[in-house]
């Protein structure tokens, strides 16, 4: 294959390295600093006192694929976390009781918690136990589940009200006024980085796909994930397209030949990340769309922050997350991209960590073969705990599916 | 050549697709070494030397393990093209190997139409009855037996191959028959497997393969729990070599029937 551009990576690295800096230097410099996880974040409205945000999330993922996540997770376990416990939270409790240290940062000690906990209710658990460690204050928002049928202006004001007092709680911890216009300013640009990347999601519609919209997409997502909101982000973004519409110009992809083009649900094992993706590779399978590329916004699906309303927008972005959408809106979204990006088939990939992802996907898969004609692999293994890596049986799962679907190619042809 | 985990089984076929022999050892701690034992019986066993067989297709968790094999394809794909050439009948298999049990779902051609597999435990598959053959002091071979001798079956509830013993031992303790036990072992692996079988959708004729089918007492559970009859041979065991055999002979016949995905497994692991 001819080498590919590869310019937004490196550009991200960088922004990366600049956010873990300011981490490790939040303290001396009395950066305020506030948790959030990523599903449906607020982070806007603490933006704008100036609070610097940690997500516990990514923190977690990248000891996974630093490869340091099973002893920090056996840490949490040494005093009294269960197997059964996400391996995220195990994660994060880990590097606590390791003084902080993460492989890239000095994680600074939070002035705020802000518990989002859109579609996952370990995360009240998560930041009460943080909130106890550190002796700092802690958010709840309440956001009502999407069960179907749309999003009532009532959830919208409900979700609206808890937001100002929000940024009252913030105010108050800085000493300093809320402003409006630095509101609006940083939805502004969480919109404009929103627009690039829905618009590159979508590239993934030509033949082939420039990138792989599972494997590559999850890297991609990191700035919006992380700086959303940020000039930064936005220049990042604009940066990428240009990348990826050269790259479908050129007619290249992420493997030699794309022969399967797949839909992924579900979260990636961190830990085993280039392995994973090497099982599938063999096969010449692309991913064209995976909604664990979407955790952080459903951006694709026209849910985008917007200035003109900012505080009913952010409102509806924390509702309208991904995992807090009801079992049938999931399945119909994943259909939706199927048909979209044209794919040959739906790969789950279920963790043993995420209840709040994985319960429904035995169903999902049922659905999929049986109602919908789509030739579906389910496949197990953990985001976070190397332990639930069996490689010989993933391989021998994804060699039997895909020479499956290869052989009906073979018949029908 | 399906090298499996606890059994290399070998199925050699003439040019007219002729079963010419075939073999089986224990594959033990050195996989390669089995693989090559057990060609190696299987050629004497049909009067030809190594080189005259043109085309070896490995199968099993031990495929890559083959180091005279010209290609790898998986014994999902395998189970299911042997199993409809032995019971041309045959819409679902059950195959409850040494560690993990498969349900397929075959179509009209043998093909793959769906497939499940056990979780990553041994609960429900031959290394459960080898437990419990263990801990009653019995040999693997005749626990199906004994097992049919039941007149009043216990439940086993534990489907865990770890603490099934103890569940076992306990009911030793209370003073009840080696028979009803292994009743109720065999009627909980057949349970763990006709819900393996839901997930594909359950159609007649179901052909049981793997080296579990050779216990008629698992047959006869698995037949009372399916209220259907399940094909069983004596090449049952067989299924997944004559499988691969079937690939090899269509490779030699036909040229490349299975050309990309074979070569895409054989480029992956460095041309074995």
């Amino acid at each position: 294959m001819e080498k590919t551009e590869d310019r937004a990576k490196e550009m991200q690295k960088g922004m990366l390295a600049n956010y873990y800096d300011a981490l490790t230097q939040a303290e001396e410099r009395r950066t305020p600093v506030a948790y959030l996880f990523i599903p449906g974040n607020v982070v806007e409205v603490t933006s704008a006192l100036g609070f610097l945000p940690v997500y516990p999330e990514i923190n977690a993922l990248q000891c996974g694929i630093k490869k340091v996540a099973g002893d920090l997770i056996l840490a949490a376990e040494d005093i009294g976390y269960s197997s059964d416990v996400c391996g995220y939270v195990k994660n994060d409790i880990g590097l606590m009781l390791k003084d902080r240290r993460h492989p890239l940062a000095r994680i600074p000690k939070p002035d705020l918690l802000v518990c989002n906990y859109s579609g996952c209710n370990t995360f009240i658990k998560w930041f009460e136990a943080l909130a106890q460690f550190y002796g700092a204050e802690v958010y709840l928002l309440d956001i009502p589940y999407v069960r179907g049928g749309g999003v009532s202006p009532s959830d919208v004001d409900y979700v609206v009200a808890q937001l100002r007092e929000l940024a009252e709680v913030c105010a108050r911890i800085r000493g300093v006024p809320f402003e409006e216009a630095a509101l609006e300013r940083i939805v502004a640009q969480s919109r404009a980085a929103e627009d690039l990347w829905a618009q590159t999601l979508d590239l993934a519609t030509r033949r082939p796909t420039p990138f792989d919209a599972y494997f590559e997409a999850v890297f991609y997502m990191a700035p919006i994930n992380i700086l959303r909101g940020t000039p930064e982000c936005v220049e990042y973004y604009r940066a990428l397209l240009g990348e990826m519409q050269r790259r479908a110009e050129a007619g290249l992809g992420p493997v030699p030949e794309e022969r399967f083009r797949v839909v992924f649900e579900g979260p990636p094992p961190w830990p085993h990340f280039r392995a994973f993706w090497e099982l599938f590779k063999k096969w010449g399978v692309a991913a064209v769309s995976s909604t664990y590329s979407k955790v952080g916004g459903l951006y694709d699906q026209g849910i985008r922050h917007d200035p003109a309303r900012p505080w009913e927008s952010i409102a509806e972005y924390a509702i309208n997350c991904y995992t807090n959408w009801n079992w049938g809106m999931r399945s119909d979204l994943i259909r939706k991209y199927v048909e979209h990006f044209e794919a040959d088939a739906l790969v789950i990939h279920s963790v043993k960590s995420c209840r709040s992802f994985s319960v429904g996907q035995a169903d999902l898969r049922e659905e999929f073969i049986h109602e919908r004609g789509i030739p579906t692999l389910m496949v197990e293994s953990d985001l976070a705990d190397p332990r639930y890596f069996q490689e010989a049986q993933l391989r021998n799962r994804i060699d039997a599916f895909f020479e499956s679907l290869e052989h009906k190619r073979m018949v029908t042809a | 050549m399906d090298v499996g985990s606890t059994a290399t089984k070998a199925v050699l076929l003439d040019m007219d697709g002729g079963v010419s022999a075939t073999a089986i050892s224990a594959t033990g701690a050195n996989v390669i070494a089995a693989a090559g034992r057990v060609f190696s019986e299987a050629c004497k066993g049909a009067g030809v030397e190594d080189h005259e067989v043109s085309y070896v297709i490995g199968t099993g968790y031990g495929r890559y393990k083959v180091p005279f094999g010209h290609a790898q394809v998986t014994e999902i794909s395998c189970h299911a093209k042997g199993a409809a050439s032995v019971f041309p009948g045959t819409k679902t298999i059950v195959d409850i190997g040494g560690q993990d049990t498969k349900a397929i779902k075959v179509g009209p051609g043998g093909e793959v139409v769906d497939f499940c597999m056990n979780d990553k435990c041994a609960a429900g598959t031959g290394r459960f009855l080898e437990a419990a053959a263990a801990v009653l002091d019995l040999k693997l071979s005749e626990i199906g037996d004994v097992s049919l001798r039941s007149t009043n079956p216990l439940k086993i509830t534990n489907v865990c191959t770890v603490f099934v013993e103890s569940e076992i031992i306990s009911h030793l303790a209370r003073g009840e028959k080696v028979e009803d036990i292994l009743r109720g072992v065999h009627n909980a692996i057949a349970g763990r497997s006709v819900a393996l079988l839901r997930r594909v959708g359950i159609d007649a004729e179901v052909t049981f393969t793997g080296g579990v089918s050779r216990n008629l007492g698992m047959v006869r559970a698995l037949e009372d729990r399916l209220a259907l009859k399940v094909n069983v041979s004596e090449m049952s065991q067989y299924v997944g070599a004559l499988g691969a055999a079937m690939f090899a002979l269509e490779r030699v016949k036909h040229g490349a029937p299975l050309p990309t995905a074979v070569r895409a497994v054989a480029d992956a692991h460095g041309g074995h």
